[in-house]
């Protein structure tokens, strides 16, 4: 009777494995997710490394400044740091890496160095959705106009509107954020004196009652409007200019001439036809861009006074609470992964050539 | 000379073989020209300025944030200091930074996008998957903390934290450029030829992409500029001295921001750094005409 | 009454070192369920030509003179004096026209049947079931399961399938003339061959005219009635597809057909056209063709032929030494004249 030999069969069973990997890897949605899960454990260990590992590192620096006063021992210290930083001191360097990160996807970031009571998450969960808020509201507002004026100004080649437009719109996008935020309150605000900017400091006023009321919610639309007007600004010449070459290619492909012999109206054309096909690249784009400005939106917020994460890391920097810093670092990068991540998958089922395993 | 080398006098497009030739493509366009005469006026005054006109250090309480007038065309900051003489030594440090950062993003973009590309399988694979993740954690947020934690002195460490992020995004598009170009017959020819991995990436694929690597170098500038004004405004970069971004950290934490008289203090900056942004931005969309039409037309 | 009658149309385009004269004073005529070819090679005019007739000839186009005439249902009308609504209800409603390459004639990120939906209502047909009924008795007639083909996407068939499927649309509002600009180019033999059976069983079946725009003379003897050529822009010779085929009274036509390598197994000679295409910007004096004609005396340089009649009847070429050529070809087969 034949038997089979070993060697063949474990060779058979690791190709078989590699292909079920293999095959995990090539699904696209698979991979986003996989991706998006090793990207935030990257992000975890350079947060590690920074806390821990570097030279100057921030426990070590409090482990110092504690005993340096004389009134603690050096035991006594490493105790009190061990307590806030989610980290056991006394074990070797690998396994602190593990019991952080077993912390961290349990949301333990650690206290806060000034109140040893407060966590790091509720800290920053407290004020991260104010700046989704403004950021995601100014950029989607942004797409979606400048999508609009790029199909126009593509439509229009050449005229007056389309090199108003795009000239605008580039120099717009050229100055950096901040410095917009920073203009618009010295010329509307200090010297017009048409912007009430002290009053829309904050996310909301004082005395307000949050809740799902028209006053709340009108509320913090005013107090967020300054900094979704910024956002709008910088970001919508980038969604012009990419909009108005994607359209000026699209209307040279083959199936837009077709449909015109098809002797379909131009309204469904430049709809259906131009507008969904050139716009399509253009939301991985947005997605991206959520990076850029989640991180550019600190300057903002601190020239506004919004409180959002933003304005919360300069507070957490100027107090040199180093848990809330890097705590803000950690979140900060899980949300633009989380909506990198939600734009690939939406992408994909907008995009019906994608996803097919062919 | 030797038939590859004759042959190869083609692929390069010729206005680039001369930095004359390229001036004058660039300067075809109204926006590229510009851009070319922004930057060289801004990199005039930042370098060639001091040269010429002392700084004015002293302190004049009676003049304090005065309009802009004959003598200070630009008015008076905070301390009765003329604001246009600061805006000329102001940009110095700025623009040396801007292009250190530059330099080494795109140094390590080229040669590691390059490398990625022409070897492909693993090393593609691990050099993307950096660049990926990098380019996916947002820069201002871990300049800041980097920042905070660790003091950077002296404008070369931070030239070298500004292009640490940077150089993810120039990666991509320098890989993608290499890998299309991998496909045209030259490269082909050069590889049968058996010339060996350097001489084809170096000798033969990238003075075809000189100006595309121009172009974002250019826009690599644009990003260290925004990244460190910002991180200067935070005070998070111990400069001192006349510099366009100081400017703006003393006005906010002087709380001069809100104060109408010291428009002309913190406009003359911005004005300065918007500009000098503007102008980089034309530039490189002047340059943009000279690598379209050749790389078409190579195809 | 033709169904289609051209008459002098001249189509110029605009470019940076003057007027390209694409189109040069052509006229012809397509009678009701007949099958028109036009051949020539590229650069004759013969894509702009087909294009002008349903007015999608680009934004640097430019008709300059002549008439387009086509035989509505309510009486003729002349296609350049249609305005934009009217325009867009013959297209595809009287006249549809078929693109090269069916493989990107379709929007990528809609299904197949929206597409179908889509053409039907921008022509005011707005059931949708009614629409379905039509749209899979067709695809069924083009050898294609509508069950499948409507609910997939572009990307996912084949080009012979697409093709098929873009056959079906076009025959979707029951149009009298099908325009079709190189219709099997772009694919593989095997699915040539089907295609072009696909097309003579539908014209049978459903009696529509059609004007296929080809380089492909052999396209032209499967499924012509007659065949036109074209050179520079004009119309240099016209006849019935046999009296072409077999007596060619122009030296182009005879030169295209020397070209044509023969499948019955002799060698014989393969002879290419000397010389290139003309400048359209620049055209040679008088006759178009004289640089590269072996025919060419002194007086072509000098004349530009009307086309004139020749001695097979509706046969007409323009060429002032037809009867030479007349003489060169004799009864033979034109491949063995001009050895």
């Amino acid at each position: 009777m034949a038997t089979v030999i070993p060697a063949e069969e474990a060779l058979t069973t690791r190709i078989m494995a590699r292909e079920r990997l293999g095959s995990l890897w090539r699904h696209p949605i698979l991979r986003a997710v996989l991706k998006a899960a090793l990207t935030i454990l990257a992000a975890t260990t350079i947060t590690f490394v920074l806390i821990r590992l570097l030279p100057g590192n921030p426990i070590d620096l409090r482990i110092e400044e504690l005993t340096r006063n004389g009134s603690i021992t050096y035991e006594e210290a490493r105790e009190q740091v061990a307590t806030i930083y989610p980290i056991d001191l006394d074990k070797p360097i690998p396994e602190q890496y593990l019991t952080y990160l077993a912390n961290v996807m349990r949301g333990d970031l650690g206290k806060s160095f000034l109140s040893s009571s407060v966590s790091v998450t509720s800290i920053i969960l407290a004020v991260l959705p104010w700046t989704l808020f403004a950021v995601g509201t100014g950029l989607l507002l942004s797409f979606a106009v400048g999508i609009g004026l790029g199909l126009l100004a593509a439509y229009w080649r050449g005229s007056f509107f389309d090199q108003a437009v795009s000239t605008l719109g580039s120099i717009i996008s050229s100055v950096p954020n901040y410095l917009v935020a920073i203009l618009i309150v010295l010329i509307f605000g200090v010297q017009l004196q048409i912007i009430p900017i002290t009053e829309m400091r904050g996310a909301y006023s004082a005395g307000i009652q949050p809740g799902f009321n028209l006053d709340f919610i009108g509320d913090v639309l005013f107090h967020a409007s300054l900094p979704i007007t910024v956002f709008f600004l910088t970001h919508i010449g980038h969604w012009i200019l990419s909009m108005r070459n994607a359209t000026l290619a699209t209307l040279e492909e083959d199936y837009v001439v077709a449909a015109r012999a098809r002797g379909l109206r131009d309204s469904r054309i430049t709809t259906a036809y131009v507008g969904r096909n050139a716009a399509l690249p253009l939301v991985t784009q947005l997605a991206i861009s959520i990076g850029f400005v989640v991180g550019g939106a600190v300057l903002v917020e601190q020239i506004f006074l919004y409180q959002g994460v933003g304005l919360r890391l300069l507070r957490a920097v100027a107090q040199r609470d180093y848990p809330v810093m890097q705590g803000i670092l950690l979140l900060v990068t899980v949300s633009v992964v989380v909506a990198n991540l939600a734009a690939d998958l939406i992408y994909s089922k907008l995009d019906p050539r994608i996803g097919h395993a062919s | 000379m030797s038939a590859l080398a004759r042959g190869r006098r083609w692929v390069i497009p010729a206005p680039l073989a001369s930095v004359a030739g390229l001036i004058g493509v660039i300067a075809r366009r109204p926006v590229g020209l510009l851009g070319l005469i922004g930057v060289g006026s801004f990199v005039g005054l930042a370098f060639i300025g001091p040269l010429f006109v002392p700084l004015h250090n002293t302190v004049d309480i009676a003049n304090v944030y005065r309009t802009p007038s004959f003598a200070n065309p630009l008015g008076t900051d905070f301390q009765g200091r003329d604001v246009l003489n600061q805006i000329v030594y102001g940009g110095r440090d700025i623009l040396s930074v801007a292009f250190l950062a530059a330099f080494f993003s795109t140094a390590v973009a080229v040669t590691f996008g390059s490398l990625a590309a022409t070897v492909g399988g693993k090393v593609d694979t691990i050099v993307l998957a950096v660049a990926d993740i990098v380019l996916t954690v947002p820069q201002l947020v871990v300049l800041i903390v980097v920042a905070a934690i660790f003091r950077p002195e002296g404008f070369f460490i931070l030239a070298l934290l500004l292009a640490s992020l940077q150089w993810a995004g120039l990666l991509r598009q320098i890989r993608a450029q290499i890998l299309s170009l991998k496909e045209r017959e030259y490269i082909e020819a050069a590889r049968s030829l058996d010339l060996g991995l350097f001489h084809i990436i170096f000798r033969e694929m990238l003075p075809n992409m000189a100006s595309y690597v121009a172009i974002h170098f250019i826009f690599a500038m644009t990003g260290a500029v925004y990244a460190q004004v910002g991180l200067i405004v935070l005070g998070l970069v111990p400069l001192s001295g006349a510099n366009w971004g100081v400017m703006l950290y003393l006005a906010q934490s002087q709380g001069a921001l809100y104060f109408s008289d010291s428009f002309w203090y913190i406009l003359s900056p911005i004005l300065a750094i918007s500009l000098f942004q503007l102008s980089l931005v034309a530039l490189a969309t002047g340059l943009e005409d000279v690598f379209n039409p050749r790389l078409r037309a190579g195809s | 009454m033709s169904l289609l009658s051209v008459r002098d149309l001249s189509i110029a385009y605009r470019s940076g070192r003057g007027p390209v004269q694409a189109v040069r004073g052509v006229s012809f005529d397509v009678e009701p369920g007949e099958t028109v070819a036009i051949i020539g090679e590229s650069g004759s005019g013969k894509t702009t030509l087909a294009v002008g007739l349903i007015r999608l000839s680009g934004r640097n186009a430019e008709v300059t003179r002549g008439t387009i005439v086509f035989a509505r249902s309510d009486g003729p009308r002349d296609v350049l004096e249609m305005d934009a609504e009217e325009l867009r209800r013959f297209r595809w409603g009287d006249a549809a026209m078929v693109f090269q390459s069916a493989l990107n004639s379709f929007n990528p990120v809609i299904d197949v049947w929206s597409q179908f939906l889509d053409t039907a209502r921008a022509h005011g047909l707005n059931d949708p079931k009614a629409v379905l009924k039509r749209s899979s008795e067709l695809l069924e007639l083009v050898h294609l399961d509508p069950e499948r083909v409507l609910r997939a996407y572009p990307h996912e068939l084949s080009g012979g399938m697409k093709q098929r499927v873009l056959i079906a649309l076009s025959l979707l509002l029951g149009p009298r003339l099908l325009i079709l600009d190189e219709p099997t180019t772009a694919l593989d033999i095997l699915t040539q061959r089907a295609i072009i059976d696909l097309l003579r069983d539908l014209r049978q079946k459903l009696g529509f005219a059609m004007l296929f725009i080809s380089h492909d003379l052999s396209l032209a003897a499967e499924l012509a009635d007659r065949v036109l050529t074209m050179y520079a822009g004009r119309v240099v010779e016209e006849a019935r597809v046999e009296d072409l085929f077999y007596r060619p009274r122009h030296p182009y036509s005879v030169g295209l057909l020397k070209a044509v390598p023969r499948v019955s197994g002799e060698l014989g000679r393969l002879a290419s056209i000397a010389g290139t295409p003309p400048d359209l910007v620049q055209l040679p004096s008088g006759c178009a063709y004289h640089p590269r004609c072996p025919f060419a005396i002194d007086r072509c340089q000098q004349e530009d032929p009307a086309l004139v009649a020749v001695d097979t009847p509706g046969h007409t070429a323009a060429c002032i030494r037809w009867q030479a050529v007349a003489e060169a070809v004799g009864t033979r087969r034109p491949a063995e004249a001009l050895q």
